[in-house]
């Protein structure tokens, strides 16, 4: 059972080796705490979705399964929009705009389709939380690094000094250097796995 | 396979009633509580960009309030902008002083529905950018790119002119209810 909940950290790691949901990696992670932001939005959504769909797995007939793994995806991620902005409104004024940005993140209803639909409910909160867990990891090791050298700050602390901070690799913050920084940490990953 | 056909159709109509009727549920469960947090926030904003400002006449719906301290002295307006960024429009509010000069801004936030890059256009929400304003008259509101002497957020001049344009424009607009009983 254990190794539904380890697989997902690192050796089956969502986006690094998987390669799913990397539009919200490559788009969120200009600083750590936007990417950590997305990162605990989405583990909120992957844990009520896996778990929705392996308790309603039996009942969904086969031809039916991407549509009800979607109503049951954006159906989660509006509750937790309106209940985060009502219940928790300081925490909503930080998460807020990544919540609605998690229906398009594929790993989702990837989890949704190749394991909760065919796993048991508590396989597939084990399976949510690694692949979660995996999922923050990656997009925290993003922000760490572009915001590092992009911004001279790791998570709006600035640690390389004043004259770093004023004149950074500024690229780092933009498009290019998220493509940049997950080339480097898939070919990491590549090498830690081939040995 | 026609009965297959319908019943498919059933099952996805279920699935979909259900999860309306907990959207629902959802809604008119926490619309009260969000409505109330957001009227709190805007009195709070309000005060914030017009200090010294406690009591506040809406003139214009959601859009342009008159501040007056306890004493009932007139001490500015307040309004909201929505100048286009580079992801949508910049929800502003301005706090102008009877003096025509700014007395502060505050930019939405990407919850409120700001949609600029995190990261780079969100910046202009940043303090040190926001308090460039205060104490300008309308027609020092300029970046220092566009001959003026306010600075831009590094590598969001859009976002960070869109603001600037913005307050200019409305302070143009609105300047003429200082005058009490505009």
């Amino acid at each position: 059972m254990m190794r539904y909940f380890i697989n997902g950290i690192l050796r089956e790691n969502p986006v690094l080796v998987l390669m799913l949901g990397l539009c919200p990696v490559l788009a969120v992670s200009g600083s750590l705490r936007d990417a950590l932001g997305m990162g605990v939005a989405a583990i909120c959504v992957l844990f009520g979705s896996n778990l929705v769909i392996s308790l309603i797995r039996k009942g969904v007939p086969p031809q039916l399964r991407i549509p009800i793994f979607i109503i049951v995806i954006s159906t989660f991620v509006t509750i937790i929009d309106y209940t985060m902005q009502a219940y928790q409104p300081e925490l909503y004024q930080m998460l807020g705009v990544f919540v609605p940005l998690i229906v398009v993140n594929c790993i989702i209803l990837a989890r949704a389709e190749a394991f909760a639909s065919k796993h048991s409910v508590f396989a597939s909160i084990l399976d949510a939380l690694g692949i979660g867990i995996g999922f923050i990891l990656a997009i925290g090791a993003m922000g760490f690094f572009r915001e590092l050298l992009g911004n001279g700050s790791v998570g709006g602390k600035i640690i390389l000094g004043q004259s770093f901070h004023q004149n950074p690799v500024l690229f780092m913050v933009l498009p290019p250097g998220a493509f940049l920084v997950i080339a480097f940490l898939m070919a990491a990953m590549r090498k830690w796995r081939s040995q | 396979m026609k009965r297959n056909t319908f019943k498919l159709a059933f099952i996805l109509f279920v699935a979909a009633s259900v999860s309306a009727t907990t959207l629902s549920l959802i809604y008119t469960v926490t619309k009260p509580k969000i409505d109330e947090y957001r009227t709190h926030t805007l009195q709070s904003n309000l005060k914030e960009v017009l200090e010294g400002a406690t009591e506040f006449e809406e003139i214009i719906t959601d859009t342009l309030w008159r501040g007056a301290a306890s004493s009932g002295e007139l001490l500015g307006i307040a309004f909201k902008v929505f100048p286009k960024g580079y992801g949508g429009p910049i929800e502003t509010l301005v706090g102008l002083k009877v003096d025509t000069t700014i007395a502060g801004i505050i930019v939405a936030s990407p919850a409120e529905g700001m949609k600029e890059t995190p990261g780079l256009g969100i910046k202009v929400r940043e303090d040190w950018f926001r308090d460039q304003f205060r104490g300008r008259k309308q027609q020092e509101l300029l970046l220092k790119k566009d001959g003026g002497a306010l600075d831009a957020v590094t590598a969001a001049t859009i976002s960070s002119r869109a603001v600037v344009n913005g307050v200019k424009e409305g302070v143009e607009r609105y300047r003429r209810h200082l005058v009490e009983g505009e």
